[in-house]
Parts: structure tokens; C-alpha cells; sequence
């Protein structure tokens, strides 16, 4: 076997679908190498090897040894094994690559078609290749069907996107400086004030997401509610009663308020107009990553990260398309028919495929954003060769069923207002219904509409009033962000990229600067944002990382230079890592007291029920070392509450109160078994409970 | 100089920086409260320190001016 054309594929499975829809017969021979598989195919009595990576083969390492140094500003590519330790299986894969490279007559990189894809691809064949980066031709393609894996092999680029590859690794280059060089600095002040290692860390993205994140909790913790007043009036019409609000919805004195709602009480009212609007709503957009995202995580709480992983299961299932993609668009040649018709094949979609069908030019309803790269998320048209596990099988469905919902008519609804007078005071109520479901019937049961329908009624109608309701409300705070919401800001200020977001919310978590899925701050999180906004206020700006992205767009299109950008951010951290340094005693202090908070905030279950102002905390006995819950006002002899806990497994606070008598409550896990103690020995949900 | 309140660091007077913005708050949002219910300033401090919307900073600065009695013009926080 030599003279072959080697392909090289990003993931395994991703290869085996190449081999496959590559070979004449359909049948790959599949090879194997120090536990590395890889695929020989035969097509037009040629031999095709294709080989995947395991994403990264190559990653950046600093070329000065020892990890207690900074600023760290030299660096070079190196294989991952080299740099993490937990990546000692890329040493035999890139051995085997390097092995069948040697053997090869031509190459073709078919890793996935966007930025990562790219800078896997370039390094491996720059570097296991031995420099075959110039020779290589490059297939593009958005799905792993047979039909387009054969044509991005028979027409493929004459050469990688080096405009693309030169963006990605400078990308690359610059979140490795200012990832090492900060997290190195905020670890290092920790550990010279406390001789402990803790490892901290920040970066070119993490930053600016953290300072999202702290602005909406100052704003929430800091909070004072304003009082207003609502007024809403019960109006009877044809024997229904029919709640009717008062114009100004905000009455901000309670005089005014009262004096409204007293000049109205026992009075008749008169319906004074009638304004009935009717407009249609197109149908939604294809789905790009980030909407795809939301709508999963409003409809299924999946977080974005457990939709991206599902997406690309999919994706290399070859059910839908390449789902990293900004692109809200999907141009004809994926061939709508053709992929409507193949999903009508299932009872499920047969009606609305076939109803879609009928018409005269298929059309969808596109978005505003584009993706080079690639289109919008969109299903292939092949169909489940087994039953797809439920979570994989709902984010399926929501992609068919928005590609589906795409192409049909714009949904008529009518919207109705009702004024009625009341004493010289005008209140209204609102009516809304369907007129034509037109692409909602596409789209259920993802999309909700509830329907109020209100009574007919004629101007000038008198009604009868029978109740004023005066109502105290306060303004609320801003929510907190969830995983989803939090995703879409950052997508607003351009902060990351698809493909990242999801894995940097997840780094916050996995260093607790955040907690919870409606995402609190921790006191280390505003801790070591106190201090980057301190001495690296570049760095949590939003403003940074919004011109280094249009920097890479203009890398990508070859009118910056990639050094240039990396001796612009070099000179940066230089500056602040200076500043940064003369005062490392005093960050080290500021970090060390927020991860002895942070350690303390974790054991507080709530506030003491039986003091009411201690809290309970989660202590062990310096005597028999066993542990148990007692309250912080115990030193201060003012409450001696304390209740035992069980020894074994593991405890932690739930944050919420029992909903039986609003106790605190403690999650305890054993061998995987969670469940929830409450500690009020008298709540209602423990009648009958006692043991015998 | 430390926080009276959580011993954070204090560089402007004696709260830090993020109990100093809930005591703006609590100072601004006192017109809205006067205008709405002619209430004192204490009885506003005590209304909102049991209002289940206020934020926790905030109530942490309420209860310290509730003890210390101060009143309502707060210019060295």
C-alpha cells in the first residue's frame, strides 16, 4: 500500500463516514495501528486512506521550562503530549499519521470547515507531514452525507484557507498569552501569601465574561425596591368577568392611587373604543448555533453546552448539518425538496413535508446573519438508522421541525384592545387569537400561544363594575443570568466564538467564580475580578476582545498582519503584568481572604430559623471530629441551635428552604444516591415518618 | 482601612467599594419612597429591610444604619 491519497478527518467518526461514503462499495476496509483506526477506500481503482485526529494534536507550550515564572512571552507549537499530561494517547496517533504520511502520494484535509478545523488540520500536516500544508487540497463540505462528501472530494479547494489558518492560530497565540500569563500571576500571588496552590484563572474571554456576570450581581445585591401602584378594575360582560387595567400602569404615589381607585369603586363603565389590530408574523429563522442553544435550554433546560455535544453527535450521525455555524441562511443548493421529501419517509413529518411540497417555489423565511463557512443548521434529509436516545432525538426533532416551519406561510393573529371608562377614568383588557396558524402548525409543540378571546361587545356598551383592585407592587431586580441568557450577551458583545462560549462559562463554574443555574458570583469570582479590573482593566474590557476579534477578521482577509497583533498584545500584558507584580503581596492577600470566604460561603446551609440571625454552618467537632450543622451566633452566645448530620457521603447546601416549612435544607449524596434533609424534626413532611 | 461591614478593603471611607454602591442606592431610592409614602427615614430603612426584593448588600448596609441610627443624608460612606 503506498501512493495513496491520505485523508485526514477531525474525529474518529467523522473518518469512518468519509471511508464510507467515499469507497465505491460502501465498504472501507477499516486498519488499524498502535490502537489508532483508520480507513482504506477504493474509488475509481485508487486507494484513498483516510485518518482521523482526536480534535488538537498540536497545541502552544512556552519554551522556557518551569511553570513559577512570568510574564511568559515565548512560545512554540508543540504535540499535545508534550504539554498535557493527560494527552498521552495523541503520541501514538501522531506516530501513526507520520507513518501513513510517509507513504502518501497526495493529501486532502477534510477537518471540519471553520476555524479550529483549519488550524488542526494546517498543524498536522505542517508537522506530521513533514510540511505537506502547501501541497494539500482541502474538501468543504456542511454534512457528512454521502452526496456531499463525494463532491467536496471530487471538487476540492486547490489549497487550504490560509487567510482562515493564519486567524486561527493567532487567536490561538493570543488567548495562550494572556490565559498563561494572568493565571500565572493571580496562582502565584496566591501561593507566595499563603504557601497553598490554588489554581486560579482568567483570560482573554473568561475576563469580560466574569465582568458581565459581577456587574448583574452588584446590581441585584445592591438592590433597593421602589414602591408603586396598580389599578385593575372587574368588568362583567355576558356573565364573564374580565379584568381590566387602569392606563397608566405605574401609579408611583399611593394617594393618587387610592384617590383613583375610590373615585371608581361602585360605579358603571362604558366601553369607549375598540382598536383591533391584525398582522401577520413570518416564520422564524433557520437555526444558528447560538439560537439553537436558547431555544434548547428554554425548552428543554439543556445547557448550551449539552446542545452543542448533541448537536455534533448529530452531526457526525450525518442527521444534520455542521452545527458550529453563525449563518442564519440556507441557500438552494442543499436542495430542499430532496431533503423534505427524504424526511416525509417518517409518518411524523409525512403530512407537513407533503403539504410543503405542494408548493410552487420552496423559499425559507432567512436571517441576517452569514457564515461564510457554512449555512445555517439544517436536518440532511437521512433519518435515524436507530432509535436516537431521547435528548439526541428532541434536538433532532427541533431542527426538523424549524427547517419545516421555515419554508411555510406567515402566521395571521389579531390583536384587540377594549377601553372602558370608568368615572372619567380610562382602564383597558386585551384579547389576542389566531387567525391563520400559517407556520406555527409546522413548528408545535415549540412554539406557545395562548389565546384570550373576549366577549363581542359594541362602542358605547355600558358594563357593569365589579370590583376596583388597588394593588402594592415593588420593582423587581434585574433576573439573574441563566446559561442561556448569558450566552446571548456574550454573543451581543462579541465576546468568544460559537465554539468556545459554552466551554468558557463552564471554566467559571469549574473554578467557582460562579455557582447555580441561575448564575450567582462567588465571593472569589468578585474577588479576582477586583483585581484584573485593578491592574488589567484591558482584560475584563469588553473592548479588547471586540477589536482583537475584528483584528482576526482582517488577518482572515489579509489586510493585518499576525505578528503585528501579537506584538500589540505583548506589549499589553507587559504593561500590566508589571504593574501587577509591585503589588503581588496585596493581591495575594485580597485573593487568599476571598478563597477562605468562598470556603465558608460553601458550608453556610441559611440563616438560623430559631435565632433568625445567625446562619447555620456546617462545622466538625474538634472533639470526636464528626460533623454536624450549628449557628454562627453560638460564639457569641446568643443561639445554641444545632442539629447532627449524617457521617458519611457527602453534604452539601441546596440553597433553597424546605417547601414544607421553609427550614434550610442540605443535599447528602451516598454511593450516588442524592436526596434532601430537612432539619426541623416537626416539619409536615416527616408525619408519620417516625421509625418505630 | 477595612469595611465595617465585611472587612473588605476600604479606600474611600468606611464601606468598600460594593457596600458604598448599595448605600448610594439606599440614599437615591429614598426620594421615590418619601414622594410615594411620605415615610421617615427610618421607617423606609425598616420597610425595605424586610422586603424580600432588596438585595443582600443592601440589607447588610440597612442593618448597620438601623443600629448606628445614622441619618438620612449619608455623605462619608
Amino acid at each position: 500500500m503506498h501512493n495513496y491519497t491520505l485523508v485526514l478527518a477531525e474525529k474518529p467518526d467523522a473518518a469512518q463516514r468519509i471511508a464510507l461514503a467515499l469507497d465505491k462499495k460502501e465498504k472501507p476496509r477499516k486498519l488499524s495501528e498502535n490502537g489508532v483506526p483508520y480507513y482504506v477506500a477504493k474509488r475509481n481503482g485508487k486507494e484513498i486512506v483516510v485518518v482521523p485526529a482526536l480534535g488538537h494534536l498540536y497545541t502552544i507550550a512556552a519554551e522556557q521550562k518551569g511553570r513559577n515564572y512570568y510574564p511568559v512571552i515565548s512560545f512554540k507549537w508543540v504535540p499535545r503530549y508534550v504539554a498535557d499530561r493527560n494527552a498521552a494517547r495523541t503520541r501514538s496517533w501522531l506516530q501513526t499519521i507520520s507513518t501513513l504520511a510517509n507513504k502518501a502520494g497526495a493529501f486532502v484535509d477534510a477537518c471540519d470547515f471553520d476555524v479550529e478545523g483549519c488550524v488542526i488540520g494546517y498543524c498536522i500536516l505542517k508537522y506530521a507531514c513533514g510540511a505537506k500544508e502547501h501541497e494539500s487540497k482541502r474538501m468543504k463540505f456542511s454534512t457528512l452525507t454521502k452526496q456531499e462528501l463525494e463532491k467536496a472530494y471530487a471538487e476540492p479547494l486547490p489549497q487550504l484557507d490560509f487567510g482562515l489558518i493564519e486567524a486561527g492560530l493567532t487567536r490561538h497565540e493570543i488567548d495562550w498569552l494572556c490565559g498563561i500569563n494572568l493565571s500565572r500571576a493571580l496562582t502565584i500571588a496566591t501561593r507566595k501569601w499563603s504557601r497553598k496552590y490554588v489554581t486560579l484563572s482568567t483570560g482573554r474571554v473568561q475576563g469580560p465574561t466574569l465582568k458581565f456576570l459581577v456587574a448583574r450581581e452588584e446590581a441585584i445585591r445592591s438592590f433597593v425596591p421602589t414602591p408603586y401602584w396598580k389599578i385593575r378594575a372587574q368588568v362583567e360582560m355576558d356573565g364573564r368577568v374580565l379584568e381590566a387595567r387602569y392606563v397608566n400602569e405605574r401609579i408611583e404615589n399611593k394617594k393618587e392611587a387610592e384617590i383613583i381607585a375610590n373615585s371608581c369603586k361602585d360605579k358603571k363603565g362604558q366601553i369607549e373604543k375598540i382598536a383591533i389590530r391584525e398582522f401577520k408574523q413570518p416564520p422564524p429563522f433557520p437555526f444558528d448555533l447560538s439560537t439553537l442553544q436558547s431555544e434548547a435550554y428554554s425548552l428543554f433546560s439543556f445547557t448550551p453546552r449539552r446542545t452543542l455535544n448533541l448537536a455534533q453527535q448529530l452531526y457526525l450521525d450525518a442527521l444534520i448539518s455542521y452545527p458550529r455555524t453563525d449563518s442564519q441562511r440556507l441557500p438552494s443548493t442543499i436542495n430542499y425538496a430532496t431533503i423534505l421529501k427524504n424526511l416525509g419517509k417518517t409518518e411524523e413529518y409525512c403530512k407537513l413535508t407533503s403539504e410543503l411540497l405542494l408548493k410552487q417555489i420552496l423559499k425559507p423565511n432567512e436571517g441576517y446573519k452569514e457564515d461564510l463557512a457554512h449555512p445555517a443548521i439544517y436536518p440532511t434529509g437521512n433519518l435515524p438508522r436507530r432509535v436516537l436516545e431521547p435528548s439526541k432525538r428532541k434536538v433532532w426533532d427541533l431542527v426538523v421541525r424549524r427547517f419545516l416551519a421555515v419554508f411555510s406561510e406567515p402566521a395571521a393573529k389579531q390583536n384587540m384592545k377594549v377601553y372602558v371608562k370608568i368615572n372619567d377614568h380610562r382602564f383597558h383588557f386585551s384579547g389576542r387569537r389566531i387567525l391563520a396558524q400559517g407556520w406555527i402548525r409546522y413548528y408545535e409543540p415549540y412554539v406557545r400561544f395562548d389565546e384570550v378571546l373576549l366577549p363581542l361587545t359594541e362602542k358605547g356598551r355600558i358594563v357593569s363594575v365589579k370590583k376596583i383592585l388597588l394593588e402594592e407592587v415593588f420593582k423587581e431586580p434585574p433576573p439573574r443570568y441563566n446559561p442561556s441568557s448569558l450566552l446571548k450577551d456574550m454573543e451581543e458583545a462579541r465576546i468568544g466564538t460559537k465554539a468556545t462560549r459554552a466551554d468558557i462559562m463552564q471554566t467559571l463554574y469549574d473554578r467557582r467564580y460562579i455557582e447555580g443555574e441561575r448564575i450567582t458570583v462567588t465571593s472569589l469570582g468578585f474577588e479576582v475580578f477586583d483585581v484584573l479590573e485593578k491592574h488589567c482593566p484591558q482584560v475584563v474590557s469588553t473592548a479588547l476582545t471586540r477589536e482583537l476579534e475584528e483584528k482576526m477578521d482582517r488577518i482572515r482577509e489579509n489586510k493585518e498582519k499576525r505578528e503585528d497583533v501579537l506584538t500589540n498584545v505583548i506589549g499589553m500584558l507587559h504593561q500590566s503584568l508589571a504593574a501587577f507584580k509591585e503589588e503581588e503581596q496585596v493581591v495575594g492577600e485580597q485573593l487568599n481572604d476571598a478563597l477562605e470566604r468562598s470556603k465558608l460561603e460553601e458550608r453556610i446551609i441559611g440563616t438560623c430559623p430559631l435565632c433568625k440571625t445567625g446562619k447555620l454552618l456546617i462545622n466538625y467537632s474538634r472533639k470526636t471530629g464528626k460533623r454536624f450543622v450549628g449557628c454562627t451566633s453560638y460564639f457569641k452566645g446568643l443561639c445554641k441551635t444545632c442539629f447532627p448530620l449524617p457521617q458519611r457521603g457527602t453534604v452539601r447546601s441546596t440553597g433553597k428552604n424546605c417547601p414544607e416549612c421553609g427550614w434550610p435544607t442540605v443535599e447528602v449524596c451516598m454511593k450516588r444516591h442524592p436526596w434532601i434533609l430537612c432539619f426541623n424534626g416537626e416539619c409536615p413532611s416527616k408525619a408519620g415518618k417516625e421509625r418505630s | 482601612m477595612k469595611c465595617i461591614i465585611c472587612e473588605r478593603e476600604s479606600h474611600t471611607g468606611k464601606y468598600c467599594r460594593l457596600h458604598k454602591k448599595a448605600c448610594e442606592n439606599i440614599v437615591r431610592s429614598y426620594e421615590q419612597w418619601r414622594k410615594a409614602l411620605e415615610v421617615s427615614w427610618k421607617e423606609y430603612l425598616s420597610q425595605i429591610a424586610n422586603n424580600p426584593l432588596t438585595g443582600e448588600w443592601t440589607k447588610e448596609v440597612v442593618q448597620h444604619l438601623l443600629k448606628s441610627g445614622e441619618q438620612a443624608i449619608v455623605k462619608d460612606y
